[in-house]
């Protein structure tokens, strides 16, 4: 039994150290002046100050942050919406959802993008503008992570009768939806939120061909810093990193205070 | 007049047709349950009355009013269903108290009308507990709690014991009886159990194949089936061919079959000075089992088998082999 421990730890700790050496090795990189030797030489935070005295890269960093928001917050109200008429009015029809949800996993960054310009690009409506159609896009390309989180998580629950429970007290089917079904699937629309943060902040494509200059993301300026500096993109890619790292602590923070909140005052 | 009535009821799912033209009244204050096995309706029935099925045809009504077409949050009923549907987000303090704030009653008033429902079903002790630290009694009697304190009109129970141990199981049932006399709370209960029914009802309504077999109160069922479906259902009568009963007793009863209780059925040794308003017979014991406080004999008497259920007192009396006479008071054998 300890023997099986030990070298399942040893097993973890390997693929763990693994997973870590690129990362270790690109912070390493971003803080020295050269590292063509065994051993790097020259410390120095200079990429680290150049990047962030670069207005360009917190405008990089709001955009990218902006872009990730808006289509994510889109998406779970869709799908939350939809679900809820599927599963409340039409439970028949839910295969029927799920197909439409699962096609953008066959669609490809650049064929969407294309689609998307040649559909829109001359439409003379509010479709036409560049943002539109990036965070459109951004809606379809997220819509199969974020279906799957919230349906995964309205299932570990008995959805129906909840409703049905919270209906026979007085509540309208709607409100009921939103007071009793939606926290208790919280867990899923922030995983599957997190997950469609990583997606996003790593696109190039679809905004390189959707927005052209006018807005620029994180990868972009990446781009953009590799064709100048090695180390100072390496410093970008280590910021982008700690961003990812940050929103996804502060989600899982917040809910993990909503729990501990919930178990003290279950004495009370 | 009738507090709930139902007439002509008929609910079909596509081509199930799985109410048929029940006509059904419930008194004011009484618990009546709908008993029967699975598919048979019961459950329909209650969710037609709750709003959350609507009826094929047919019209229900509930202290006078109409309420076929009232949606559920409208009508006043309070329901307990079959599975644990407490919110699991909210402590039992928030779950008893979600239906008194939808009715925005003053915060005090709240507090008060949480914790004396939840002194009524024992559970004080429990009320910043969430529902997955409680056991499934202690949920089923939060739900209850919660189904109670806004005074509805009536209270439904969905088989809410069908999913807890035998034991608990046995003591809910006196709880759920005692709060709703202590309330004195229309309920209707739906159960596939006939001892539950038995133990817990005023009036008990048999299901089968969607119509209603027959209606009564549990001594009424229990000791007068109309059917043999109902003798079949409510207890472990014999129900043999009255032919064959004839012929094994010397009787001429004139039924195609008959309904004898087992622990009316009685064995001696010998026969019994004073037979008067017996049918005897002898007969062989073939065989015994035990059921704690009782031990079910099987006896052949020519082609006729018979259950007798015997009160388990020292030792088991007969063993298989033995011969037996065998006594049913005749008044006591219902005739099919």
């Amino acid at each position: 039994m300890k023997r099986g421990k030990l070298s399942a730890k040893i097993v973890i700790t390997l693929v763990v150290v693994w997973l870590l050496i690129p990362l270790a090795a690109t912070i390493v990189y971003s803080l020295f002046e050269d590292w063509t030797g065994i051993v790097p030489h020259g410390f120095t935070l200079a990429n680290y100050k150049a990047i962030f005295t670069n207005p360009q890269f917190l405008t990089a960093m709001y955009q990218t942050v902006l872009i990730c928001i808006i289509p994510i917050l889109i998406t779970i109200a869709v799908v939350l919406l939809a679900l809820f008429v599927v599963t409340v009015y039409f439970p028949r029809l839910e295969k029927y959802v799920q197909i439409l949800c699962m096609i953008p996993y066959t669609i490809q960054g650049v064929i969407l993008s294309v689609s998307i310009l040649i559909l829109y690009a001359r439409n003379k409506s509010f479709l036409s503008g560049r943002m539109v159609m990036l965070i459109g896009a951004y809606c379809i390309i997220i819509l199969p992570h974020i279906y799957n989180g919230i349906r995964n998580a309205m299932r570990a629950i008995n959805m129906k009768m909840l409703l049905e429970a919270a209906e026979m007290l007085g509540e309208s089917k709607i409100s009921a939806f939103f007071k009793v079904i939606v926290p208790n699937i919280i867990t899923g629309i922030t995983v599957s939120s997190l997950l469609a943060v990583g997606l996003l902040f790593g696109d190039y494509v679809i905004i390189r061909n959707l927005s052209s200059s006018n807005v620029t993301n994180m990868q972009v300026f990446l781009y953009q810093t590799m064709k100048r500096s090695s180390t100072e993109s390496s410093a970008v890619f280590v910021v982008i990193m700690l961003v990812t790292f940050a929103i996804t602590a502060v989600v899982l923070t917040m809910q993990s205070r909503s729990t501990m909140e919930k178990i003290r005052n279950e004495g009370k | 007049m009738a507090y709930i009535r139902f007439e002509q009821i008929n609910k079909k799912f596509g081509t199930n047709h799985v109410l048929k033209d029940i006509d059904l009244t419930v008194e004011k204050g009484q618990l009546v349950t709908l008993l029967g096995p699975s598919g048979c309706g019961k459950s329909t029935l209650l969710r037609c009355l709750a709003g959350l099925e609507q009826v094929t045809s047919g019209h229900i009504f509930l202290d006078g009013e109409e309420i076929t077409e009232v949606v559920p949050r409208q009508r006043g009923i309070g329901m307990v269903f079959q599975q644990y549907s407490l919110f699991p987000n909210m402590n039992v303090r928030e779950n008893v108290a979600y239906g008194l704030k939808l009715k925005k009653l003053p915060k005090k008033e709240i507090e008060e009308k949480v914790e004396h429902m939840l002194g009524v079903v024992g559970l004080s002790d429990k009320i910043g507990h969430y529902p997955s630290q409680l056991s499934g009694g202690q949920q089923q009697r939060v739900a209850l709690a919660r189904a109670m304190v806004t005074a509805p009109k009536v209270l439904l129970l969905d088989e809410p014991l069908s999913a807890i141990d035998a034991l608990l199981r046995k003591q809910l049932q006196i709880e759920i009886r005692r709060i709703q006399q202590q309330l004195g709370i229309t309920t209707i209960f739906v159960t596939h159990d006939q001892d539950e029914a038995m133990v817990m009802s005023d009036m008990i309504h048999l299901f089968h194949d969607g119509r209603i077999e027959q209606s009564g109160t549990p001594e009424q069922i229990y000791t007068q089936p109309a059917t043999k479906f109902a003798a079949t259902f409510i207890g472990n009568y014999n129900l043999p061919a009255c032919a064959d009963f004839n012929e094994a007793f010397g009787t001429a009863l004139p039924y195609q079959d008959l309904a004898i209780r087992p622990e009316i059925v009685r064995l001696s040794k010998d026969l019994a000075a004073d037979r008067e308003g017996l049918h005897t017979a002898e007969g062989i014991v073939t065989g015994h089992i035990s059921h704690g406080s009782l031990i079910r004999y099987e006896v052949t008497i020519g082609k006729l088998h018979l259950n007798a259920d015997v009160v388990f007192g020292k030792h088991i009396s007969f063993t298989e082999g033995d011969k037996v006479v065998v006594s049913v008071p005749a008044e006591l054998i219902v005739g099919l």
